[in-house]
């Protein structure tokens, strides 16, 4: 691979196929994604990015390949246990609960660490209270991170688009990932968005130390802010490697530009 | 609004996770429990207590319990005369064969069993979603009427297929059925009102602290949208059961009250699918997902058409008018009124209620 030697694997790839009734969406496709870098997955529509994503939090189970997250190798991951493993995940059209608040949205992120059963919560005694405070607590610093102090009590139907992925971000950053697999976090936005957006993916990746894995197409912002890309067309990998890099590769640029073939 | 809430701060998260944030609120809710407790025990009829206020609470109970299915966790269930029906059993059965068994234990050991029977048949949520699982659901409720209808050892052998409870059933400590007090206390409208209330509140109060736990956050969670839930790590499998655990033991616990302090008797007829499609009806009527709204919608379905009954008997006198006649027109109106609330506002009572206190709050001056 063409990566510097004294960075550590946290995610590694290998010949991950995935078909739906035989229509293939990826074909053996295998990288890394190093420690604490910022990794962006780009490609044209349909070239199977979202898929990916799907692959390696277990939403989708691949007909080939293995998935080793943090030293653990999987041939079938499951959501829980990528969850529970540290992979938190935002998806391209909102997954939020709309019948939640802002609050509780955020806080159901912290569930996997929440020990308390369901009788000490009916009778609010025990782990229960002082868990949820904890929490709150902890809820509140993210709350604070992202600017949504105003609307913490707003049911999340309610809100603006930009909002609405602002929260999903925070409902993710809730478990304390360690990779966050952002699938569009800034599609459909504002400039503004876009660079509030940028700005808390970079602070994210700075201050926790969080890896980061989005698939984005404002090229702008990926070449601004990735520390590595990952280029897919019609479900293969066509680059890998440094913003610059593959921003000279020729089937990326043919890929992207179109080619008479 | 006699009161404001702006302006009111709180300092700390704990005072901020209150179940009701406002002083004023408080208060209201200390007064409305006083007043149930005195004032309602001292001067409500018999008529009030036994054909008013028991049911509503019951039934009210019985559609908190649904609510908690249907209305936080998203999954359809018209089981409820039927874990309502297990759970009049369980308590019967009980108390029966067990000495030391006490009308306390026996209304918690029967929501267990009802529970119990509601994972079972909570099992096709697993893989089912919506419509599908109603089916599925009807199941528990047709399973009810047929195993306590073929097995009469539940009914202790009764021929008639109806039991009256005797009164050393009713006891709240063991070997206390035969004082005087008991007796007097099991035979009067107000004793079997007071120890409804007492279990309704303690199971509202359980619910509420439910609803804004974590468990109550993964219900909705749920509800809301089952992947997402998946991939934040939400046990979506255990969630679902635990929710219908949880919803049956309130039916179950509404179905031994129902028997002990409503009606007096144990008849499974009575628990039939009619009284499953009435507490939907509550739950839809009164608002999915609310509290309150459980019990506003079995206010509603249920006294209306009292209301309306007494009403035009009062209107156009007593037996002026076929009482048939009035009887199926109230249905006629308490159907319309349901249609129409239904249209205007379609998350029911609870939703009315949370959109006027929102004008109240911005009245007079915006719209």
């Amino acid at each position: 691979m063409n990566s510097p030697d004294n960075k550590k694997s946290i995610l590694v790839l290998k010949d991950i196929s995935l078909s739906f009734k035989g229509v293939k969406a990826i074909t053996d496709i295998s990288f890394n994604v190093y420690e604490g870098e910022i990794c962006s997955v780009i490609g044209p529509n349909g070239a199977g990015k979202s898929s990916m994503l799907n692959v390696i939090n277990g939403v989708y189970i691949p007909q080939e390949g293995t998935i080793t997250f943090d030293g653990k190798e999987f041939t079938k991951m499951k959501p829980h246990s990528a969850a529970v493993m540290g992979i938190g995940r935002t998806f391209q059209n909102i997954a939020l609960f709309s019948g939640m608040s802002v609050l509780d949205n955020i806080m159901s992120g912290r569930n996997l660490m929440m020990k308390a059963n369901f009788w000490e919560h009916a009778l609010n005694i025990g782990r229960a209270e002082k868990e949820e405070l904890e929490h709150r607590q902890a809820v509140e610093e993210i709350i604070e991170f992202l600017g949504l102090q105003s609307i913490r009590k707003t049911p999340v139907a309610s809100l603006a688009y930009g909002l609405q992925k602002r929260v999903e971000l925070g409902r993710a950053l809730a478990a304390k990932p360690k990779m966050l697999l952002l699938d569009e976090p800034m599609a459909g936005m504002t400039m503004e968005e876009k660079l509030d957006m940028s700005c808390f993916i970079q602070e994210i990746n700075r201050n926790y130390g969080t890896t980061i894995v989005l698939i984005e197409h404002d090229m702008g912002v990926v070449m601004d802010i990735s520390d590595h890309v990952v280029v897919l067309d019609y479900g293969k990998k066509i680059g890998d490697g440094a913003p610059d890099e593959v921003m000279n590769n020729q089937d990326v640029i043919d890929a992207y530009l179109g080619v008479s073939h | 609004m006699f009161y404001r809430e702006a302006g009111k701060l709180v300092g700390s998260f704990g005072k901020d996770r209150r179940m009701l944030p406002l002083l004023e609120d408080r208060w209201l809710a200390v007064l409305f429990v006083a007043f149930m407790y005195f004032v309602v025990t001292a001067l409500a009829s018999d008529y009030m207590f036994t054909a008013i206020l028991i049911p509503i609470m019951v039934l009210g109970v019985a559609t908190l319990g649904l609510n908690i299915a249907v209305g936080y966790t998203g999954q359809l269930s018209l089981g409820t005369a039927g874990f309502m029906c297990f759970g009049a059993f369980s308590a019967f059965n009980l108390i029966l064969r067990i000495d030391w068994m006490t009308i306390p234990l026996a209304f918690f050991l029967s929501g267990m069993i009802a529970g119990g029977v509601g994972i079972i048949f909570g099992l096709p949520s697993l893989r089912i979603k919506g419509f599908y699982l109603i089916v599925s659901t009807l199941a528990a409720q047709f399973f009810a009427e047929w195993v306590f209808n073929a097995y009469p050892w539940f009914l202790n052998y009764t021929s008639s297929g109806v039991v009256s409870l005797p009164m050393h059933h009713y006891r709240v400590f063991p070997g206390q059925e035969n004082t005087p007090f008991n007796a007097a206390f099991w035979h009067s409208s107000q004793g079997r009102y007071l120890v409804t209330l007492t279990v309704t509140i303690l199971l509202v109060l359980a619910c509420k602290n439910l609803v804004r736990s974590n468990t109550g956050r993964n219900w909705m969670a749920v509800r809301d949208m089952d992947i997402a839930a998946k991939v934040i790590g939400i046990p979506v499998a255990k969630t679902k059961l635990m929710a219908f655990f949880i919803s049956t033991f309130y039916c179950g616990v509404a179905g031994a009250m129902y028997c002990y302090c409503y009606i007096g008797n144990l008849d499974f007829m009575i628990f039939n699918l009619r009284r499953s499609f009435l507490v939907m009806f509550m739950v839809i009527v009164g608002g999915l997902g609310s509290i309150l709204g459980s019990f506003l919608g079995a206010i509603f379905v249920y006294a209306w058409p009292i209301v309306i009954t007494r009403g035009s008997d009062f209107i156009f006198g007593g037996g002026a008018i076929d009482t048939a006649f009035i009887e199926n027109n109230s249905k006629i109106v308490v159907g319309t009124i349901i249609i129409v609330l239904l249209i205007r506002e379609p998350g029911g009572f609870a939703a009315l209620w949370a959109s006027s206190k929102q004008k109240l709050r911005v009245w007079p001056f915006a719209q």
